[in-house]
């Protein structure tokens, strides 16, 4: 009897369930945990004279972690990440504004607008800055034919080359999800505010930037943390001289030849992931925003 | 009803399309290898900027191998992608020096058989039998040259003339300089009177000091193109492969080659198979097609970097022998240095210092 209805219950229950969250779980433990458990064990291994990883236990790789030179390249990258979204925000807050307040038409126009570059390969985008801004690129040809400058400026290869070209890249990240909050806003509230005596800029103030902070918080992780990863940004831009924690890990990887020590930076990178992660979270933040 | 009918198509399509994808691919290698003759095909793994498609395709007509071409930057980038690929992935490398000898000893190539090599003997003595390679068993000579100095005159007052004047503050913000640490450090040691192959701590931390001098002189690293940025005017002056110094010489006739008095970083590049290639005749078909003088010469038009193919530069005459930068005069050869295999602890210490360098 009690069999029977093991039996009958494995039927209903666990057949469907298997189907339905097998492959997930399937997915998940092949692309993400074994991964990342094959990157933690790296992380403890070390090399021999010809750059072959050998298992023998070291942790001078966690070590090198907290050298001073790395720390300042985790300082840098946090600052060229803070300054970029900053931009986003700064740039993509009215843009998105615009877009969820334009009537009919011209909304999707604006909107692809944001969308269709997404669909050139980046590398290609960041080398056209490059000819762009070079010193007998396009825009300084413009500015000494109009003469406001008579020698070249040197736009190319500085810290805020780097960050621009991250602006660039991870803007639309910004927008999307504001563009979500705002469109969610209630006009009703706008006009309960202002028949009730609030200015403009207080109606924004205490009205809509609280309502659509959301958006921006969400938008602010989507764009902060691929920005300590997009090694190629400060390598064709900045010229190599403002790496960020990406150039680390690529470096060891490739030109260094010591994984153990790349996997430790890695870790280091998913732990600052994690930890913005769990902030978002604590202030509120969404999950579903974030895609998750 | 209807949005599920266009999910359940628009699956279909992109299942279809996947799998299209996937026979299209196999196809093409298929139908093009049978157009060229259908003799095979041939995974390379060369350097950037170093190898002309005119030599490729030549070859391609020649034998009717299909020849699939991926390219690195550094032999460190190379020596990794070697490894963590399934052994068969390239038939051909390009390693230096240093690195051929890293990967004798670690069995990482296949012997070549040498009675094929029949235009071997279009290669100079001197470059024949080199010590990390003896008897060249494992790799033959393709192109050498130094890693020098180019000066954009119109813009640079400064007299350069060595390694040492890298360093000057009036060359600030304006080099462009290799992305390769051995290069640059050892760069570096030598503008000290040290060797590149420096071991002795003391002496590296002198070198460190030296190295984070030239942070503030240097606006781009780049080893793929460093000729881009001296044409463009980006940079004034920089720290280059010799022949990219010469291509960019014939864009813009106010850029020099200077030989660093100190003595310079030499090079010289090699054709290896690697161990567990799948074509292995076809890969000495092609070692041996390279060392054809013709070829060689198809070559050195493109990337005229220090040719071992004596035959080769007979037929160049002047245009190649008259260049400095193409054909670096033999008393800078001697001075100059090579780079050579160090222990994980020495290399550590010049990887900090790079990372110092970079931050």
């Amino acid at each position: 009897m009690k069999s029977a209805h093991a039996k009958h219950e494995w039927k209903s229950n666990t057949l469907p369930a298997m189907v339905m969250v097998g492959p997930v779980t399937l997915c998940m433990i092949l692309l993400v945990a074994i991964p990342l458990i094959y990157v933690g064990v790296m992380s403890f291994c070390s090399i021999d004279q010809y750059y072959n990883v050998v298992f023998k236990f070291t942790t001078q790789n966690h070590l090198r972690l907290f050298s001073t030179d790395y720390l300042k390249i985790y300082g840098q990258s946090l600052a060229i990440a803070f300054l970029t979204t900053l931009f986003c925000i700064l740039i993509g807050y009215p843009f998105s504004y615009l877009i969820a307040r334009t009537k009919s038409k011209r909304k999707k126009l604006l909107y692809m607008l944001v969308i269709i570059p997404f669909w050139t390969n980046s590398l290609i985008r960041i080398y056209g800055w490059r000819t762009f801004l070079g010193t007998n690129g396009w825009l300084n040809t413009a500015l000494q034919f109009l003469h406001l400058t008579s020698e070249p400026i040197d736009f190319l290869f500085k810290q805020g080359t780097t960050v621009l070209g991250m602006v660039y890249c991870l803007i639309p990240f910004m927008i999307l999800p504001l563009y979500t909050s705002i469109e969610k806003l209630d006009t009703n509230l706008l006009e309960a505010s202002s028949d009730l005596g609030a200015k403009k800029i207080s109606t924004f103030l205490e009205v809509v930037l609280p309502l659509t902070a959301g958006g921006i918080f969400s938008g602010s992780i989507m764009v902060f943390i691929p920005c300590l990863g997009y090694f190629f940004v400060s390598d064709i831009l900045g010229g190599g001289n403002s790496d960020v924690i990406g150039n680390l890990i690529e470096r060891q990887f490739q030109s260094g030849n010591n994984w153990p020590l790349g996997a430790a930076l890695s870790i280091i990178l998913i732990l600052i992931t994690l930890l913005l992660v769990k902030l978002y979270q604590k202030m509120g933040g969404d999950m579903e925003s974030l895609g998750m | 009803m209807k949005r599920k009918l266009i999910s359940v198509l628009l699956t279909a399509t992109m299942a279809a399309t996947l799998l299209a994808g996937c026979g299209g691919s196999g196809s093409e290698t298929a139908s093009s290898g049978a157009a060229a003759g259908d003799g095979g095909e041939l995974n390379v793994f060369v350097w950037t900027e170093y190898v002309p498609d005119s030599v490729f395709e030549k070859f391609e007509e020649e034998t009717g191998i299909k020849v699939n071409v991926s390219t690195y930057s550094s032999n460190e980038d190379m020596l990794a992608k070697v490894k963590s690929e399934s052994e068969g992935t390239y038939d051909i490398v390009q390693p230096s020096d240093y690195m051929i000898q890293l990967m004798i000893e670690q069995g990482m190539l296949e012997e070549l058989n040498q009675e094929a090599l029949t235009n071997l003997s279009n290669i100079g003595e001197s470059y024949l039998d080199p010590s990390y390679d003896p008897g060249n068993k494992y790799s033959v000579p393709y192109q050498g040259g130094v890693a020098a100095i180019a000066v954009n005159t119109d813009k640079v007052d400064l007299d350069v003339t060595s390694y040492n004047d890298l360093f000057d503050p009036a060359l600030s913000g304006s080099l462009v300089v290799l992305d390769d640490y051995r290069a640059v450090i050892g760069m570096a040691a030598r503008s000290l009177g040290y060797s590149m192959n420096e071991t002795d701590t003391a002496k590296l931390t002198e070198v460190q000091d030296k190295l984070l001098t030239l942070k503030d002189n240097v606006k781009l690293y780049d080893s793929d193109s460093p000729k881009s940025a001296l044409i463009s005017g980006d940079c004034t002056a920089g720290f280059a492969w010799s022949a990219e110094i010469a291509l960019a010489m014939e864009e813009n006739p106010a850029i020099e080659v200077v030989y660093p008095s100190e003595g310079a970083y030499l090079f010289m590049d090699n054709w290896a198979i690697t161990k567990g290639a799948k074509n292995y005749e076809a890969a000495m078909q092609f070692i041996n097609f390279m060392l054809d003088s013709e070829s060689a010469q198809m070559v050195s038009e493109e990337f005229p970097y220090l040719c071992p193919n004596t035959k080769a530069v007979e037929a160049m005459g002047e245009e190649y022998s008259g260049n400095l930068a193409k054909n670096p005069p033999a008393d800078v050869i001697a001075a100059g240095e090579y780079v050579e295999n160090l222990d994980t602890d020495t290399l550590a210490i010049y990887d900090e210092m790079w990372t110092k360098l970079k931050q």
